[in-house]
């Protein structure tokens, strides 16, 4: 078994507000070995962004953190003031999603990308040039002695997400945090980049984060998936054993309402109906038991722990008390359909739509 | 690939529009901008038409030139009988009702100081009451769409991006339109609030017999709710096919390349990326547009442009090297 490379235990985060106290991350865990790719799949609000900038601390000011966040064996909150200071950007790094937005237009790309190197490193101007060019060749950029004196709008939003990554690499960070970096791309610039990250990944032996909406991107990159549902991971498990086993309800509505490019068209979709809830004032049962067509009256009264096949490699498991695939969950399905709603209220006919 | 032709127009009288040739430019200094190059396309009464590509490859052009917004530099629209490129304007504006479009940014296509209400009714008042809708019965046209109708004083920000949307659909509705388009409407949305739109226009297409013109990056959203799809690339068409037809025999070399870039989906096609950049479309390639990127281009590919011909029933591809199976 492999170096632990991140540690996360019991991860929550909360926001004062002006309406009130907001949990983002609710008691979030996770392990993640070294070389390995984690997925942290949710819908907008779910909590997975949030999740991500805790791990490389930039939280806001208005938030504040519990639990343990151990990178590479140490625990963040023993780094002293100036050991953060170059611990974060160096032995973790981000690359955020809108390579518009996290690029500095009126700096050229080589001021950009040799800042960190020279601030956290200590390298001198000429080394970090060298090293600049060097990491743009390596992901894949042509001509980049053309390129490091251009300014970020002259180069195209698939070349921008490559000098994004370049600079995350820079300081050859052990962990890589990637928050959406393809959502503002096109299909094919998209599977490019990911490329890029997979080999930059085995090359280095980087561990990797990587924050996606799309359950496509993670079953086709990661090794393992948390489905993240208002703060908290739903499903966690090996991206085979999930796809081939979905346990959580949630995981399974998000796969169906997805369009499945292997299904005739004009197939009928199946959306998840309602809205997730409102983090301000959260539901005391499982969170996702208003639109879940397997919810029973215990799920709005207590809020279920992930539980499964336990721990290790095989470590699958799933937070719901009425899981798809189980017995009980069945009943659960059938006893709903046949009282025409879920525990919470919602009309199965719309929850199921067309199918049933 | 990426050519000209008519080869995949319909002699039917069920045609509702038909696009000829169109060519859009657009003057800039230094030269100009070849964003449709030779386009023709048509759409059948009921259908929905998908058309796919990267950004910038002129689909949302496309569409809007076919509606006149701008005017094409050349070419025909054809709808009802009539050349809508030689109509004068007021011509226009008095068959503009029949054609509407959804956006892609929800909340910012709908004006944020006014109520939901005068946002859906105001064709109705600009244009009179039409034959399936009158100002009472908008609150039936807002339950169809899925708004409650007692919510109708509240401003677009009292609502989420997918009810934005569905009163985006509303509004292309009450004029009654023939034909609707819809530019990336459910990207800016979440899966799972997509799904429910894509639900709904299915729904409003069968309800009220709109034809629709579906943009979309999203291949496989395009493949769920399109009869009929056109991948374009720099202003061309590389190919037309049935929705399932392209999916399960796509031929064209670009085709191929974006469905391999589907995330975490089976296709039939072989694993590639596609290298190298977009060209200049100030100074597109000569021959096939595509041959700078293309894994099958010859020296015939870089010289000589292909023409959009039927290699399987209601198949037909812009290519000289068509991948046939």
């Amino acid at each position: 078994m492999t170096e632990t490379m991140l540690k996360v235990e019991n991860l929550a985060v909360d926001f004062s507000t002006p309406a009130g106290n907001l949990r983002a991350v609710d008691g979030v865990s996770l392990e993640l070995a070294e070389g390995e790719t984690y997925a942290i799949v949710g819908e907008s609000g779910s909590g997975k962004s949030v999740f991500s900038r805790t791990l490389i601390n930039l939280l806001a000011g208005n938030g504040k953190r519990e639990g343990s966040i151990e990178i590479g064996g140490r625990d963040i909150d023993t780094l002293s003031k100036s050991e953060a200071k170059h611990f974060f950007g160096v032995d973790v790094a981000m690359v955020f999603q809108d390579p518009m937005t996290s690029l500095n237009p009126v700096k050229r790309i080589d001021a950009q990308l040799m800042e960190a190197m020279r601030y956290h490193l200590k390298v001198s101007k000429s080394e970090a040039r060298e090293r600049a060019i060097a990491l743009l060749k390596q992901v894949h950029i042509p001509s980049p002695e053309q390129r490091m004196r251009q300014y970020p709008h002259e180069l195209s939003g698939g070349m921008r997400q490559r000098v994004v990554i370049a600079m995350a690499l820079a300081c050859e960070p052990r962990l890589l945090i990637a928050d959406e970096p393809t959502t503002a791309l096109d299909v094919t610039v998209q599977k490019s980049i990911l490329d890029l990250l997979d080999e930059l990944r085995i090359e280095r032996k980087m561990s990797m984060i990587l924050i996606t909406h799309d359950l496509g991107v993670a079953r086709g990159r990661a090794d393992r998936i948390g489905v993240m549902y208002a703060g908290r991971l739903m499903e966690v498990g090996k991206t085979d054993d999930l796809f081939a086993d979905m346990r959580h309800p949630y995981t399974q509505a998000l796969l169906q309402s997805i369009p499945n490019p292997a299904k005739r068209s004009h197939t009928r979709l199946q959306p998840i109906p309602g809205r997730p809830p409102n983090l301000l004032d959260p539901p005391q049962g499982c969170a996702f038991a208003a639109r879940c067509r397997h919810a029973q009256p215990d799920c709005l009264n207590a809020k279920p722990v992930l539980e499964g096949t336990s721990g290790g490699s095989d470590d699958h498991r799933w937070a719901c008390f009425h899981p798809v695939g189980t017995p009980d969950g069945d009943a659960a399905l059938k006893a709903n359909l046949e009282a025409g709603a879920n525990a919470g209220g919602m009309s199965m006919k719309e929850i199921v739509g067309e199918l049933v | 690939m990426a050519g000209s032709g008519t080869a995949h127009l319909r002699e039917s009288d069920d045609v509702l529009v038909r696009v000829e040739h169109m060519v859009v430019e657009f003057p800039i200094s230094g030269g100009t901008v070849h964003a449709v190059s030779d386009v023709s396309f048509d759409l059948v009464e009921g259908e929905t038409l998908g058309i796919v590509g990267e950004s910038g490859c002129g689909k949302s052009t496309t569409a809007r030139a076919a509606i006149q917004l701008p005017k094409p530099t050349s070419g025909s629209v054809w709808f009802k009988g009539l050349d809508i490129t030689k109509l004068s304007k007021e011509q226009m504006r008095q068959i503009r009702p029949e054609f509407q479009m959804i956006f892609q940014d929800p909340i910012s296509s709908l004006n944020p100081r006014r109520t939901v209400t005068e946002i859906i009714s105001d064709g109705l008042k600009v244009w009179g009451e039409n034959d399936s809708w009158t100002l009472d019965t908008i609150d039936e046209l807002m339950e169809a769409v899925g708004i409650d109708p007692r919510y109708g004083e509240r401003k677009p920000h009292q609502f989420s991006g997918g009810q934005c949307q569905r009163i985006s659909i509303a509004r292309a509705l009450v004029l009654d339109p023939k034909v609707i388009i819809c530019d990336e409407p459910v990207s800016a949305l979440d899966v799972s609030v997509q799904a429910q739109i894509l639900n709904l226009l299915e729904d409003m297409k069968a309800r009220y017999g709109v034809s629709l013109v579906f943009i979309s990056h999203d291949l496989s959203v395009v493949k769920n709710i399109s009869d009929r799809v056109m991948v374009m690339y720099m202003g061309k068409t590389c190919e037309v096919a049935g929705s399932d037809d392209l999916f399960e025999k796509p031929t064209h070399h670009y085709t191929r390349a974006l469905m391999a870039a589907i995330p975490g989906a089976d296709v039939v096609v072989e694993d590639q990326t596609l290298e190298g950049e977009l060209p200049s479309a100030i100074n597109p390639p000569a021959g096939c547009r595509f041959n700078s990127r293309c894994p099958a281009a010859t020296d015939e590919c870089r010289s000589i442009e292909p023409q959009i011909r039927e290699v399987a029933p209601n198949h037909f591809v812009a290519c000289h090297h068509p991948v046939l199976t």
